[in-house]
């Protein structure tokens, strides 16, 4: 049944389907995971970064872009489509700067992209952007924001939110470990974080980069040896609930 | 295969439009799409190893070079073959499988109890697999043919790991060394022959 209604996306399925805007979701499921967590003077994204070729530029293939100075967003799916959303947003970014004299807020630029996925949904010969995006950011009012967009074109705001591959997982991982004690601070977020993207990654710190926004300072990118030390404190503090485990129960 | 544990005994040649090379009749063994080895330890156990697609009208003859010459008897066929996860039929949410996933198929006179469920209709096995147990079937020779579901179209080291239970049949349990670093080894080939893909990030 499906295969008669996901020739052009402006058709609906009998059951009120898009079949296109689904496979398009599937598509995001194909990219590795990114994480992000709204913590309460920081907002933290964490992705798995993917294999990269022997003589391929590290550089060139990035999850983690920055569209001004105090919003970043992760993606995962298609990376062209992702390259197009972001330069689209960047300058959109810019343009309100210098209309109404005002940085854009998060929520903003978000509907912006989310309104920019949902057109390509509703028009003929054109396909669904196959993204999802995590967008993370501080306000002029200093609230921390995330915001997560999908390809159908919605947004919503999250406290902490997983996508890409085995979002599922991390999502649930979080569930269980988002606590106002694991928010409490900064590190804690941080923490939190990679701990959320080791349940998934499969090769440990040297998968995962890491971006941070704090109040009122620019995006900060961790570098390996940052994320290696985050990793040891992480699997010490692991070792150290172990023992104690055991040694409740002898 | 280069483990030393495999030596190799013959090969099959064919060419049909879905070859990649037209030149059969100088086709190097390594070049050759039917490999067939067979474990130094123990030569009655046979691997093939099957990287092309056999057509329809080649399959009998295919089967009878292969089989027509094998004692019939106390023989015992493994297949194992992989389909992607959309030619899966069922009533279910396709939300709610979780792939990759393994379906069996036997012939009647295989005793043993398979390692997972058995494929349920309407699905179907198809090409090579399809042919080799329908041969077993009409043969009487015990078969059983393991299908693993999986949503990736290049072979990963998630679909591969969805074969493993097979392992611990008892069929296979003989042959079957515990090796601790077995994922490693696992995740070392997969990786090897995994292709840079950039369309997804």
């Amino acid at each position: 049944m499906a295969s008669r209604y996901d020739r052009a996306i402006t058709v609906f399925s009998p059951d009120g389907h898009l079949f296109q805007v689904e496979y398009a979701q599937e598509a995001v499921k194909k990219g590795s995971t990114a994480v992000g967590i709204r913590g309460t003077d920081i907002v933290v994204l964490g992705v798995e970064k993917k294999s990269v070729a022997k003589l391929q530029d590290e550089r060139t293939v990035r999850k983690i872009c920055a569209l001004d100075d105090h919003v970043c967003m992760a993606f995962a799916g298609l990376t062209a489509d992702a390259r197009v959303v972001i330069n689209r947003a960047r300058v959109e970014c810019q343009s309100h700067k210098l209309t109404v004299e005002d940085p854009v807020t998060v929520e903003y630029i978000t509907r912006f992209i989310a309104t920019l996925k949902q057109r390509y949904t509703q028009s003929n010969g054109r396909r669904p952007f196959g993204i999802s995006a995590l967008i993370v950011g501080f306000d002029d009012d200093g609230i921390p924001r995330l915001y997560q967009t999908d390809p159908s074109g919605t947004y919503h705001a999250w406290k902490a939110n997983a996508i890409g591959r085995s979002a599922k997982t991390v999502r649930e991982f979080l569930e269980k470990n988002y606590t106002e004690d694991a928010i409490a601070n900064d590190n804690e977020a941080i923490k939190l974080a990679i701990r959320a993207l080791l349940e998934v990654v499969q090769s440990g710190g040297k998968n995962i980069e890491l971006a941070i926004i704090r109040r009122n300072q620019p995006l900060k990118m961790f570098s390996a040896k940052e994320i290696e030390l985050q990793v040891t404190e992480i699997e010490k503090e692991k070792e150290e609930a172990e023992k104690k485990k055991s040694k409740k129960t002898t | 295969m280069n483990s030393g544990a495999w030596e190799e005994v013959g090969c099959a040649k064919l060419w049909n439009e879905w070859c990649r090379t037209t030149d059969t009749t100088h086709l190097s063994p390594a070049k050759s799409f039917c490999m067939f080895y067979h474990l130094k330890s123990n030569p009655s156990v046979v691997l093939c190893q099957c990287n092309c697609y056999v057509a329809e009208d080649q399959q009998y003859q295919w089967l009878e070079k292969v089989f027509g010459s094998c004692p019939k008897k106390n023989m015992q066929v493994m297949i194992l073959t992989c389909r992607h996860v959309t030619d899966y039929k069922t009533s279910e949410s396709t939300s709610s499988l979780h792939s990759p996933f393994l379906k069996a198929l036997k012939t009647q006179n295989f005793k043993e109890p398979p390692c997972c469920p058995l494929l349920e209709q309407p699905n179907i096995v198809h090409d090579l697999p399809a042919a080799v147990l329908s041969y077993c079937q009409v043969w009487k020779i015990p078969a059983v043919l393991y299908l693993c579901y999986t949503d990736v179209m290049k072979l990963d080291l998630i679909t591969v790991e969805a074969f493993r239970p097979i392992l611990s049949s008892r069929s296979l349990k003989g042959l079957v060394k515990n090796i601790p670093q077995s994922t490693e080894i696992l995740k070392k080939l997969m990786t090897t022959n995994e292709i840079q893909s950039n369309i997804y990030t």
